[in-house]
Formats: C-alpha cells, structure tokens, sequence
C-alpha cells in the first residue's frame, strides 16, 4: 500500500503521513550523534564524527560543526551536503539581516528561516526533503542563551539538552537523569563527553571522533563561540579520565 | 500540473527561499493590482517632461494639447454638516471651453468629490473613485468611509506620480462613524483632514471672504451664503472661474443640493442690494 | 520651510515638527502632525516631497509593526534607523526615489538610554545627541551647540526647545504655524502640550 504514496513527497498516506519525510528521519537516526547543552553562563555542542581516517586531515575537515553567524554555531545529523545548502543559506539570511538591521539576527529567526526553507520541501513538488537535523546554539540579548533543535519536516523547538543522530533516544536520556539546571559550561561540557562516551559505538574517545564547540560570553559581555582543536579536546578526556592514552596507561 | 510544480519547485539553490524585498515586492504587487490599470504612456523616457512640453501654454502659446484648467472649489465643516460649492467655468488656456461645467462628482448619496484642475484627470478618476467605492459597499455591506475614500484616490494619484496628472480634489461625506468628514487630496499625493479648503486658480480669493467670516457654529442658511459669496468673491476677480455656483450641503443624512445658480444676476444683487463691489461702476457717468 | 528639531537628554528625546502643511502661496493645514510611531519606543518625524512623505512614513511604519507581529519582539531604535535607513537607500537607487527627510527619537529601554537619528533624503544616517532639518538647522544648532549637554534633564531639554523655536518664530521669514511636540521616554510616545501662541519679535 505505502508504495503508492511514500514516492511523492508532497502527497499524504492515508494514514496521514508522509513517507519522504519519515525516511530522511530514519537517514538521520543512523548518522553521528551530536548534542547540545545550556549551561547558565554558555552553551556546548558536541558530535561524534563516524568515519574516520588517518589520512583525513583535521583541520580542513570539520564535518559536523558549524559557525553560522557571530552569534551561532550549528552542529549537523545526517547528510552533510544536504546540510552545507542549509548552512550556506543561513549564513547568508544572517548577513542580509545584518544588512538591513545593523545588528545579530534572533536565533530564533534564523532557526525559523532555516525552518521554513526546510518545510517548503515536504510540500512543493517533486522534490526531496534535506536529510538533516540541526541542533544550534546561540545569544541574543533577548532571550540570552538559546538551545534549539530542527528536523527535516521544518519543525523545531527550544531545548536545555538535546541529541540527536545514532543512539540519540540513549543519549536523550542520559542527558535527562545528569542535567542540572545551574550548570556551568564547564559542567556542561563534562556532561557532553560522558554521555558521548555511553553514546558512540568505540569506547575510547579521542579527538579524531569527536568535535567540540562552545558558546559563551567574554567579560565585556561580547558572545564568543570556539570550535575546539584537537589539543583542547584531548585535555578535556584527559581530564575526566575518557581519553584514550589515559585509559591505555591505566591497563 | 506541471505548471502548477513549476511555480512551486526552484531549479537554482542559490535563488532559494524568500529576501525580505521579494516579499515586499509581491505584497505591493499584490495590493497595487487594482490600482494600476495599465494606462498606455507615450513612448519617452520621461512622460512628465514629455507632458510638459506638450502642453506648457504659458511659455508655449502654440503647444499642441491644451488641458482644461482653473476652478475655484470650496468646502468647509460646520456644525450642520459640510458646505460644498464651486464655480463651473472650464478653461483651456485663454479659451472658456465651458461654462456649465459640474464640478461637485455625487460619488452616492453621501459622498461628495470636487474636482479642480485638469478636468479630465478629475473626472476619470473620480468615477473610478466611485466605482471602487461602489465595490467596497458591495463587499462589505457598508457605505464606506471618507476616510477610506480619499485614501484610495490618495494612494491612485500616488502611483501616476511624476507623471502629469494635475488634480486638486476634496472629498466631504458623511458616514455613521466619522460623522461630517473632510480630506483634500491633490496630485502630489498629498491628503489632509481639516475643516476648511479652498482649491483652485481662485483659491486665495475664496479664501479671503471665507477665512474672514467662518466660524464653526455657523447656521446652515448663513454657511450657504458664505459659501456662495465665497465662490462669487472668486468667479470675479479669478480669470480662470465664472459660470454658474454649484452648492451642495453634506448633512448627516446625505448631500442636499442647493442649486446652480448664474454668478452674473448674483453678483448684481450682491453689489446693487447690499453695496458691495463698490470697485464696480454701474453707471457710464462714474 | 519645515521645521524639525530633536534633543536628547538624560532619559528622554524630544521630537518637535511644525504643523504647517503649504502648498503654493497657501497654507492648507496649520494642525498637521508630520510624525508617525513606528514603534513602541521610536517616533519618526519627516518633511520633504509632499506625498513622499506620508507614503513613506506610513510604508515603513507598516513593515515595523509587521516584524513585531512576525517576531514577537520590537526591534531597538537603533535597528529601527538601520531598516529604515537602507529602505530610503534602496528607494534611493530606484526609478522615482522618496524625497524625504527624517529624524528618528527613540528609547533603549535594553541600554536605557535616549537615542536620535538623523537621516537625510540620500540615506545618510547619524547618531546625535539633538539635531534638525532645514533651515531650522542654521539657526538652532548653534543654539543647541551652546546649551545642551548629553544629562540635561527634560525641563532643561524643553527650555532648549523653546529657545529654538522663539529663534525660529523671530527669523524664518515664513510662519510655520508653530510646532508639534512629541516626547519618547522609557514608557513610550506621549505628546507633550507646548504653548504656541506667544508672538515673537526680531528686535
């Protein structure tokens, strides 16, 4: 029966759904986990990078984090193609608004931008819905820090800790038992690497498989936002005892 | 079908989306539809230049359009209601092309517009103000207000901005909610509110006999008089205003017209009855 | 000869525009209101072109309401002179330009602080403490260079303006009916009774 319907992106089964839609989602779930945390005085995403090589280069090879403006940075589950059209239409709505307004656009309308471009391709014709879910991070001074997460069907929300990608129903609740409220970003961002570390399928964490970003604001009360190096990363492991020199010593 | 997923799918990912001008620009075009009727303009880079030549007969005695021109119209507010009156000449350069022209546009019974100015300009656009007043009663199951009215030829007379049109109009009416209303428009796309207007080549002659004795608890008989002798002070010293005065009276209830009445017998009584126009001779010897 | 003038002060700003509209040799209106809210906290007043001015005033007020309405939040005044400043600058580089002339009052109520902008028919647009357009500009800046300072409070600021518009009254040589006053402070828009009536004589 659903053969009829879930070829076409624009028409309903008569259940009610929609197939192209359903099946992006499922693209995503099997994509690399990434997740967000509020913390009071910042926010921290991190993601897991599921194909690694040795002969990929670091540097010139971020994949699932992104800066989108001065105020926001994304982090992406699924297709990475599909998700630099999106980003690159970002950035550019971020620019036309500083354009036009001479300041930050609200996170939530660059969200709800990204949003609506996303929901035009689970209705006009002929086309296929982006394959991606966003979780992004950001300030503006009317709402402070933001934490918010999108799909391909256009629907997003605000969340103080979310996932998504491989394992994310695992990760959710983790991210559910350990959060707190008052945390700060440093407490944050030891949640992120403990529940990535129950998340991700290797045990040893390291910084080829994972990559970390952080929003905060500096003393002056400018917004700052950090995609981390490598070096950075491996401290953080080190630190809690989840790198993988560590936990090879300790054998 | 097809061109029903033409409309919807986008082949570029670059022109994706929606710029804020884009919106911008389809919602004018939008709201500007029945405005524009899509008049033909003559071929030059600007019409209104191109207009001005044509028809300068100041600097230009031979120019080959002559607009009819020159008007005194008035209207003002009192406490019965509006007075509205005009004199009725048409001029089209030196020449009185009429003397019978109805200047007061009945736009229904409680709507009155005025036109000075070019003659076909106003009369076009007024009978095209009627007719979207008519629609918006139809729409609406409601008179429209005065409001509204004047901000539609507002608007209209906006659009043709630049491009030659010359009118200078009120509209006076009366509806439930504003109660006796009052808005002058003009050509520049200017519109007030207010409770007095004179317009026209004899405007500042109105002026002068209707500023001096208005007062907004004016009777209605005495705001008839002074309206009409306001008209009469114009037709006589205004080149370009004579004829007939047209007098209507907006009261709550709709217009009432008060006549078309011959300037000369008027003039006549006003000078020999009450010794006004003492400039005047009436004898060969004086 | 149109007349606008705007001072800040320690919390407030103070936007004053003549009330004559004139056409020709006549004056059609001497009660005219040449300002438009375009938000809570920011005011606009125009002068220039006759039709640009209301048109454009009224344009940009409907597409301010319209991103309150979308987004659930106003923008600051300082966002609001920037919209409107590149409007007038697109509207600029197009086939029939608004001819208009702007002063946007407004208040921070984020930073707390009074805020004036003065915007050009050619889309320039500055931040200043008072400022006017017209030929009120020759004979008020120098006026205002002299008395104001950025914390003089709003009885002060009044007392500038008047000073202003008695200078105007004694040396523009066409009556602009008086002024409209309008004051933006952290509560809003208000408009502020101002007496008019007073002759004033070059000596």
């Amino acid at each position: 029966m659903s053969r009829r319907y879930d070829s076409r992106t624009t028409i309903f089964s008569p259940e009610g759904r929609l197939y192209q839609v359903e099946y992006a989602l499922e693209a995503i779930s099997h994509a690399g986990t990434a997740l967000g945390i509020l913390a009071n005085d910042g926010i921290v995403l991190a993601a897991e990078r599921k194909v690694t090589s040795k002969l990929l280069e670091q540097d010139t090879s971020a994949e699932k984090l992104y800066i989108l403006n001065d105020n926001m940075i994304t982090a992406v589950a699924g297709m990475t193609a599909d998700a630099n059209i999106l980003i690159n239409y970002a950035r550019q709505a971020a620019q036309q608004y500083l354009l036009t307004y001479n300041s930050d656009i609200p996170c939530e309308q660059l969200v709800r931008r990204l949003c609506d471009l996303k929901q035009g391709y689970t209705q006009h014709g002929g086309l296929r819905p982006f394959g991606v879910s966003f979780i992004y991070a950001g300030w503006d001074n009317q709402r402070q820090f933001q934490l918010y997460q999108s799909n391909p069907s256009g629907n997003y929300g605000g969340w103080k800790a979310t996932s998504v990608g491989a394992n994310n129903a695992s990760a959710q609740s983790l991210l559910k038992q350990d959060y707190n409220e008052d945390c700060n970003l440093k407490q944050a961002c030891e949640l992120a690497v403990k529940v990535l570390s129950k998340t991700m399928d290797s045990t040893k964490l390291s910084a080829e498989k994972i990559e970390f970003a952080t929003v905060g604001r500096t003393k002056q009360g400018k917004v700052y936002h950090h995609l981390w190096a490598a070096e950075e990363i491996d401290a953080l492991l080190k630190e809690h005892g989840l790198g993988k020199q560590d936990s090879e010593e300790q054998k | 079908m097809d061109a029903l997923v033409a409309q919807h799918s986008r082949s570029q990912h670059a022109a994706e989306g929606y710029s804020e001008d884009e919106m911008q620009q389809q919602m004018s075009a939008d709201l500007a539809q029945p405005l524009s009727l899509q008049f033909a303009l003559p071929p030059t880079a600007s019409p209104s230049q191109w207009l001005r030549a044509m028809t300068d007969d100041h600097s230009n005695p031979q120019c080959p359009i002559k607009i009819a021109h020159g008007t005194t119209t008035l209207a003002f507010r009192h406490k019965g209601g509006i007075v509205v009156a005009t004199d009725s000449r048409a001029t089209a350069g030196d020449w009185i092309a009429s003397q019978t022209v109805k200047k007061v546009i009945e736009i229904n019974s409680c709507l009155l517009g005025t036109m000075a100015g070019g003659a076909a300009d106003c009369q076009y656009w007024l009978a095209y103000l009627g007719m979207q007043c008519r629609l918006h009663e139809l729409r609406h199951k409601r008179r429209i207000s005065v409001a509204a009215a004047s901000k539609i030829l507002a608007n209209l007379v906006y659009s043709y901005k630049g491009m030659g049109l010359s009118m200078g109009t009120m509209c006076a009416g009366v509806t439930p909610s504003e109660g006796p209303a009052l808005y002058y428009i003009d050509s520049d796309g200017t519109r007030l509110a207010g409770n007095l207007f004179c317009v026209g080549s004899g405007q500042t002659f109105a002026y002068g006999v209707l500023d001096a004795e208005y007062h907004y608890d004016m009777e209605d008989a005495e705001a008839l008089e002074l309206g009409k002798r306001s008209i009469l002070a114009a037709t006589h010293r205004d080149a370009f205003s004579g004829g007939y005065i047209n007098l209507y009276h907006v009261k709550e209830d709709g217009w009432v017209k008060h006549g078309f009445m011959d300037t000369n017998p008027i003039f006549w009584e006003t000078k020999l009855k009450k010794g006004e126009f003492s400039n005047v001779t009436s004898k060969m010897d004086e | 000869m149109e007349v606008l003038l705007g001072i800040t002060g320690k919390d407030f700003t103070i936007v004053a525009a003549s009330k004559a509209t004139m056409r020709g040799p006549t004056v059609l209106k001497s009660s005219d209101d040449k300002t438009r809210p375009l938000s809570k906290h920011t005011l606009m007043a125009y002068s220039g072109e006759a039709g640009d001015t209301v048109q454009f005033a009224e344009y940009v007020q409907a597409n301010i309401q319209l991103y309150s309405k979308r987004n659930a939040s106003e923008l600051s005044p300082y966002e609001v002179s920037s919209f409107v400043r590149s409007e007038l600058a697109k509207s600029l580089r197009s086939r029939n330009p608004y001819n208009v002339n702007l002063l946007l009052g407004g208040f921070d109520p984020i930073t707390d602080k009074p805020e004036l902008y003065w915007v050009d028919y050619l889309a320039s647009s500055a931040r200043v403490p008072y400022a006017a357009h017209g030929y009120a500009q020759y004979y008020c800046l120098s006026t205002l260079d002299k008395h104001h300072h950025p914390d003089i409070s709003f009885e002060q600021g009044m007392k500038i303006l008047r000073m202003c518009t008695d200078e105007l009254k004694r040396r523009l040589p066409i009556d602009f009916k008086g002024v409209l006053v309008k004051v933006v402070t952290k509560d809003g828009i208000r408009e502020e009774p101002y007496e008019d009536e007073k002759p004033v004589y070059a000596p």
